[in-house]
């Protein structure tokens, strides 16, 4: 592993909040900030803001306008889409057993919810999280597994390491239990039979010391140790081994892209660690001091 | 203390050329890639037509997958050329697209149960192509060894992977990048999803024209697919290894408009503050910047507004500026779109001319910039500066500067 890649600057963040949304459906209501969004939403939004708002109420920023300084760094699981709205455009695309796409225009294209598209694109989570708490600094949105995760970790570090913000949004959502993403899990690495896969999205709140001693917060953990390394594969060809190892327990379910911070936000006071080798080659450890 | 990002090699496929030069000679020459949709019978949609690239090799299991295989290939030809290759550690960072699902696979699960193939291909390829694979098959063919950055923040996403790129290089977390953006969406989700929020031109019957940035008639943006794929590194290594520096990129910024879904900012607030924290990045004066790629989509409530932030940002100084819209050319490749217009960017950088704005017959008085409207013209320039804008509202800027001009 090139010692680049780890995280040299890690006292240089203040872990001040965490919170988590786990099943649905999400308490998000408190937080919505125009109500009239709702229509736009699918679940991975709801958890996004929830967990967000928890996150943030954790770290004694009540749910406000937090302005320019603040930036969001979000990894989003695999786009959902859940059976009924397939049949409905599917069904009404079908001539015989086969797909028309002369039908697809017209009769399968009218099937479909036109609000559909926003609820299942990856970067409307970040959109409503964005907006509910006026995020105006600077984002990473970020796709689709646990390792990405890691990836918005760092690139929110970096952020506020250059002082470009003072306060990170650092998180994860994921929608899994829906007909496409349920498939997919049965095709990708890791294989997660559909029984096992749980929807969640958990948000850190990381600041930078000044910001956080100026408005005399309380601190909830810390990051002691960071590293990514990365194997360069065949995706066609070469499967690879996946895990993840919990130092002090194992989450219930399988949380995809949210398992890290959904992980933190219910540990309870102590050290936390985190192994994971995921299907798609990225190898990553952290080290954590939660309470 | 930051380090300079020379850009070393530069690959494309787009709807008007399947190489650097080819783009190049079509983006000067004002030629339009868009026509009525070939690759699905779309005839039955209220929007037909897109900017296809016109792609004759085999398709690799997706024409994403495909497209950017092929630009990061002449990316790095590019970037060899000179008889080594960067030095040390690799990252990816790309801009992708959405995983469409095929409707001939979904009809068979109805039809058949859930099929789940042994083959490990077949396993990743039916139903739908996970976009992530793209990223995993550039790394180990051009061996990247650092954990890929993928962006899915939709039509910001090729901007903000240059952008998040040049900040590895230049904050020393990587030795050199391949960034970029890849996307198709002319797929009958993609197409059947935007016209279903009605963000699609319905010029049918002229899709040569339809594309119509800043001008009164606009009616929405046209589809494109493609790849835009560049090579960074460290100004200095370059040199060291006699690459030829193509360019710099010296500044990036990006923000949220943090208020609505599908319209921007009405005073272009997340926009103005894209624009301003690539200038501060790139220690630039908006007098210093001689040209600027918008976005430009030719949707009705974009363009002014966009206009209305480069005034914001630029005062008097954006009247002499030169506002190119690469899209009423190729149209709006969503994930690639910023890194495609990077390309244009920088060809035009380097060779001294401002491509135009085709299909500007009759400019919204709302639109009141100077827009290059048909013809591109001579216009030797030293930076560049390139918008890309989100429907979600995340907006991204990104400074190319003149290999010589720093």
């Amino acid at each position: 592993m090139d010692p680049r890649l780890k995280s040299a600057s890690l006292d240089s963040v203040v872990l001040s909040g965490m919170g988590c949304a786990i099943g649905f459906p999400s308490p998000s209501e408190p937080y919505l900030k125009t109500p009239k969004n709702r229509k736009f939403m699918g679940k991975q939004d709801h958890l996004a803001v929830c967990a967000a708002g928890r996150a943030l109420e954790s770290a004694g920023l009540a749910p406000a306008a937090l302005g320019p300084h603040a930036g969001l760094f979000l990894a989003v699981g695999f786009i959902p889409f859940e059976r009924e709205d397939i049949d409905a455009l599917v069904g009404a695309s079908l001539a015989g057993d086969r797909i028309s796409l002369r039908r697809f225009g017209t009769e399968g294209f009218a099937a479909v919810n036109p609000l559909l598209t926003f609820r299942c694109l990856p970067n409307m989570p970040a959109y409503h999280v964005s907006a509910c708490f006026d995020i105006q600094g600077e984002y990473f949105v970020t796709y689709p597994g646990a390792g990405q995760f890691y990836a918005a970790l760092q690139e929110a570090i970096d952020a506020l390491n250059a002082g470009r913000i003072k306060i990170a949004l650092v998180g994860a959502v994921a929608d899994q239990t829906n007909f496409l993403v349920s498939h997919h899990y049965q095709r990708i690495r890791p294989e997660v039979a559909p029984s096992d896969l749980r929807d969640g999205a958990g948000f850190l709140i990381l600041e930078t010391p000044a910001e956080h001693s100026a408005r005399d917060g309380a601190i909830r953990g810390r990051l002691l140790d960071l590293e990514t390394a990365y194997k360069p594969h065949d995706p066609f060809s070469e499967e690879l081994d996946p895990s993840e190892k919990f130092s002090d327990r194992a989450l219930e379910g399988y949380f995809g892209a949210a398992s890290l911070p959904v992980a933190l936000a219910t540990a309870g006071s102590g050290r936390l660690e985190h192994d994971l080798r995921t299907g798609d080659g990225i190898l990553a450890r952290s080290t954590w001091e939660i309470g | 203390m930051k380090r300079r990002v020379a850009i070393t090699g530069m690959g494309v496929l787009s709807p008007i050329g399947l190489s650097v030069p080819m783009f190049a000679e079509n983006l000067q020459r004002g030629v339009s890639g868009l026509g009525t949709i070939t690759v699905f019978d779309a005839s039955t949609l209220p929007s037909r037509i897109a900017g296809e690239v016109p792609w004759k090799g085999p398709i690799a299991r997706d024409r994403k997958l495909t497209f950017a295989l092929e630009a990061a290939q002449q990316a790095m030809t590019a970037a060899i050329a000179c008889g080594s290759r960067p030095n040390g550690i690799g990252t990816l960072s790309l801009g992708i697209g959405l995983e469409l699902f095929s409707l001939d696979d979904m009809a068979e699960l109805r039809a058949g149960g859930e099929p789940v193939h042994k083959d490990p291909a077949a396993r990743l390829t039916f139903l739908q192509t996970p976009s992530d694979i793209c990223a995993h098959d550039l790394a180990h063919k051009h061996g990247l060894t650092a954990p890929p950055r993928l962006h899915v923040s939709a039509c910001a996403a090729g901007t903000d992977a240059i952008g998040t790129g040049y900040r590895l290089i230049a904050t020393g977390r990587s030795d050199w990048v391949l960034a970029g953006g890849t996307d198709s969406m002319i797929h009958p989700l993609g197409i059947g999803g935007f016209c279903k929020l009605s963000a699609l031109s319905r010029r049918n019957a002229d899709p040569a024209s339809a594309s119509r940035p800043f001008d009164r008639g606009r009616d929405g943006f046209v589809l494109g697919e493609g790849a835009g794929m560049l090579v960074l590194e460290p100004l200095e290594s370059a040199r060291r290894r006699s690459a030829e520096v193509l360019a710099e990129v010296c500044g990036y910024g990006n923000s949220f408009d943090a208020l609505g879904i599908s319209e921007p900012h009405p005073e272009g607030r997340g926009a103005v503050q894209a624009m301003q924290r690539a200038l501060a990045d790139a220690e630039l004066r908006p007098e210093q910047v001689d040209v600027i790629n918008a976005h430009g989509t030719a949707t009705p409530k974009n363009d002014p507004v966009e206009t209305l932030a480069i005034k914001r940002v630029f005062g008097d100084h954006a009247r002499r500026i030169p506002v190119c819209a690469t899209k009423s050319m190729i149209g709006h490749l969503i994930s690639a779109a910023g890194a495609v217009e990077a390309v244009a960017a920088i060809v035009g950088l380097r060779g001294g001319w401002v491509h135009p704005t085709i299909n500007l017959n009759d400019p919204d008085p709302l639109c009141d910039l100077d827009y290059v409207p048909h013809q591109s013209r001579d216009w030797p320039a030293s930076v560049v500066l390139s918008n890309s804008f989100a429907f979600g509202g995340q907006n991204a800027s990104v400074i190319f500067r003149r290999a010589d001009a720093a």
